[in-house]
């Protein structure tokens, strides 16, 4: 009897093993020092840049290469502590919901995997079953995932610079408040501007599209 | 009158905070500005307080999502719960007007009309609010924006509005010398828009005010029917980080936090104000819509006033049209898709234009609520089914417009339809199809009425001077006091009233 419960406690030891192993472990190592997402979470979002934004196409320039994870990286870090945890569970869901809505293949070919695990083609396919989900909260999920990376895409320079929608330099004119505040974290000391650099309200030229690119979206700001 | 104030900022703070005044007004966004500024120039002493940091130019972040970590609550990515629906308030010098698009609309006579009737207003209507309507659009030089900084995409609209025969006008803004940068949500970088920190606020001080920005006020402290003071602390700019305490002992205690913030502080504050009942209940939004179009030449949408023009022919229906541009990483979050298909897409934003409705949705109603701590609600709403019928309109006439202006396509972005749609006869399910509402994908506009006036002590939070029935010496000036809906852009209507609000204060304090 003693034996056979220490058998049982063996094999579901393992099982509990092997599940977290393919929770926790395996990712790959990371060069850089993150600022808010961990190992898992930026592999899960470069998974997910790399199906909703693929080499090739319209637009050259992929997730990948568009920097979405680092972007991704930096947002989560900028929001508030609630916020940041509301992200994590989001991409620890899309990681592990796998497990609940295999992707095609099952568990023989793999579509029982974690997201970030799954080949290309069975990632499209789990990220199809969520956008087209009768179910609201699975839309939801999808939604506020391709969102978050959409946000990240669109604000690489070089997407933007191939869209033809990246910022041009506008001259600031100094009004009265410039005079009044300081940048974020200075003292009004640091207010250089004086009454004499007022300059007039600028006359409604339209702007378009000529002129040179804000400086940190032009050309050799790489992405 | 009195020598011009002072602004103190975040690095100036060192020790805690004590300071006395007349009037102390609790944020500086339309309504508490407004009335910072009138109060100091009727010779009182003024202290506004604000929980965010005056923003630069040099501060200011184009992209979409840093700014909003910037200058919005919870980093932009506020929520209702019940019916999901982002919804947004700023944290910043200014409030909600440095990250608007600047539209001053006046809100219908027929809306007041129902406001008057159905809330126990009799001094509410059009004659009686328009010299304070007059006095805010002089003051902020508002003007309808003129045709060369409209662009291709405002200008499609008109095009479509004018071929159906529908009503359409430039939208009245805040503007001045507005060169169709197309960058107010994010901050003008033209300082062409007169956002509150460049216009009421310079004008306060220069009447004497003083302004000391990141201090969050977390109680009101009362005596019996008085407010005497308000307490709180010095709090980081975006990390939110407390440090000092502050107390501002005052007369008169304006609460202009905003129509999400205003209640949370009353609930803190012992639920002070609430013998009615109505503190944080009727919270009502301006549920939004949208649809982007493909036009078959390049439209370069991102050039133009940000919304440059409006259609208020559906008004009496409950919906308002307009035009938008946003941040691109922030439009295109709603484009459908995924891979390649995602990515096409998103190519064509150069040839696209994208319009809006925002409807009054009278029966969807929901609750703000104190969290466990910190200021931020806990928002509860639902869009009612009776209200999806009127959104589902303002999207049939929304594809109408485009096909009527030349698009070759539209992505409505509703569950259940195409996710484009290439002729009016192919939209026919966005009039014929019975939509619920999680089918809709919904922004959560202008809020409003959880503080509501009502002439009746018994229904409402404040009188419609915007001072507390329960209290002699506590005001509100911000969006929780409107009755329900004003139908258009909320914000002129605020300003009036809480110009309406200053006047009374002056004579009677």
């Amino acid at each position: 009897m003693m034996q056979a419960m220490s058998l049982l406690a063996l094999a579901f030891g393992t099982a509990a093993a092997y599940a977290l192993s393919r929770i926790f472990l395996g990712y790959p190592r990371i060069s850089s020092r993150p600022a808010a997402l961990s190992r898992p979470e930026l592999a899960v979002v470069a998974a997910a840049a790399e199906t909703l934004f693929p080499p090739g196409g319209a637009i050259a320039v992929s997730g990948r290469e568009a920097g979405i994870p680092s972007y991704v990286d930096r947002y989560v870090a900028a929001v508030p502590p609630r916020l940041r945890r509301l992200m994590r569970m989001l991409f620890f869901l899309v990681e592990h919901a796998t497990v609940f809505f295999p992707a095609p293949g099952g568990l023989r070919g793999g579509g029982m995997r974690r997201f970030s695990s799954l080949s290309p083609e069975q990632r499209v396919a789990a990220l199809a079953g969520w956008e087209r989900s009768s179910l609201f909260p699975r839309r939801l999920v999808f939604t506020s995932l391709r969102a978050i990376l959409t946000m990240g895409y669109m604000a690489s320079p070089a997407v933007l610079r191939a869209l033809g929608l990246a910022p041009r330099e506008i001259a600031t004119p100094v009004c009265e408040a410039d005079l009044l505040y300081p940048r974020i974290g200075a003292l009004p000391s640091s207010i250089a501007l004086r009454v004499t650099d007022l300059t007039r309200p600028r006359d409604g030229t339209p702007l378009g599209p000529v002129g040179p690119l804000r400086a940190d979206y032009a050309e050799e700001v790489r992405p | 009158m009195r020598p011009p104030g002072e602004v103190r900022v975040f690095a100036q703070y060192g020790e805690d905070v004590h300071e006395q005044a007349d009037v102390v007004v609790v944020g500086s966004g339309p309504g508490g500005a407004l009335v910072a500024k009138e109060l100091a120039e009727a010779g009182k002493e003024v202290v506004l307080l604000e929980e965010g940091p005056p923003v630069t130019p040099q501060d200011y972040a184009w992209d979409g999502a840093r700014s909003m970590t910037r200058t919005l609550r919870e980093g932009g990515l506020r929520a209702t719960r019940g019916y999901v629906m982002p919804t947004m308030q700023a944290i910043c010098l200014g409030g909600g007007s440095l990250v608007n698009s600047a539209i001053c609309v006046r809100a219908p006579e027929f809306a007041l009309e129902r406001w008057c009737t159905q809330f126990e207003l009799p001094h509410t209507s059009l004659g009686h609010l328009n010299t304070h309507y007059e006095a805010v659009e002089k003051f902020l030089g508002i003007a309808p924006t003129p045709e060369n900084v409209q662009g291709a995409r405002n200008l499609l609209f008109k095009r479509g509005c004018d071929a159906l025969g529908y009503s359409s006008e430039p939208i009245p803004r805040n503007v001045r010398g507005c060169r169709g940068s197309g960058e107010c949500f994010t901050g003008c970088r033209s300082r062409a828009k007169q956002s509150m920190d460049i216009s009421y606020v310079p004008a306060a001080l220069r009447a004497g005010a003083r302004v000391l920005t990141s201090v969050q006020i977390q109680q009101v402290i009362s005596e019996g029917p008085k407010v005497r003071a308000v307490v709180g602390r010095v709090v980081a700019p975006f990390t939110g980080r407390p440090s000092y305490r502050v107390e501002v002992r005052a007369k008169l205690i304006v609460l202009s936090a905003g129509c999400m913030a205003t209640p949370v502080l009353l609930q803190r504050s012992g639920n002070l104000a609430n013998s009615s009942g109505q503190v944080g209940e009727n919270l009502q939004f301006h549920p939004g819509v949208a649809i982007q179009g493909v036009f078959p030449e390049r439209t370069d949408p991102q050039f133009g006033a940000t919304q440059g023009y409006q259609s208020l022919h559906f008004l009496r229906e409950g919906f308002k049209l307009e035009t938008l541009w946003a941040p691109p990483g922030v439009l295109a979050v709603r484009t459908p898709g995924f891979g390649l298909d995602l990515k096409r897409r998103l190519a064509e934003i150069p040839c696209s234009a994208t319009w809006d409705a925002i409807s009054s949705c009278h029966f969807s109603l929901g609750t703000v609520r104190a969290r466990r701590s910190g200021l931020d609600p806990a928002l509860l709403w639902h869009l009612d089914e009776r209200d999806v019928p009127i959104l589902q309109r303002a999207l049939w006439v929304l594809a109408e417009i485009f096909f009527a202006a030349g698009a070759r396509k539209i992505l409505p972005g509703v569950h259940g339809v195409a996710e484009e749609i290439h002729s009016l006869s192919e939209a026919e399910p966005l009039r014929a199809e019975r939509l619920r509402p999680k089918d809709l994908v919904c922004g959560g506009n202008h809020v409003f009425s959880t503080a509501r006036m009502h002439g009746d002590p018994r229904r409402g939070v404040v009188d419609e001077y915007g001072k507390c029935h329960d209290l002699e010496n506590l005001w509100i000036a911000d969006t929780s006091v409107f009755p329900q809906s004003p139908s258009v852009n909320p914000m002129l209507t605020c300003m009036a009233l809480a110009h309406r609000t200053a006047h009374a204060i002056a004579e009677r304090v």
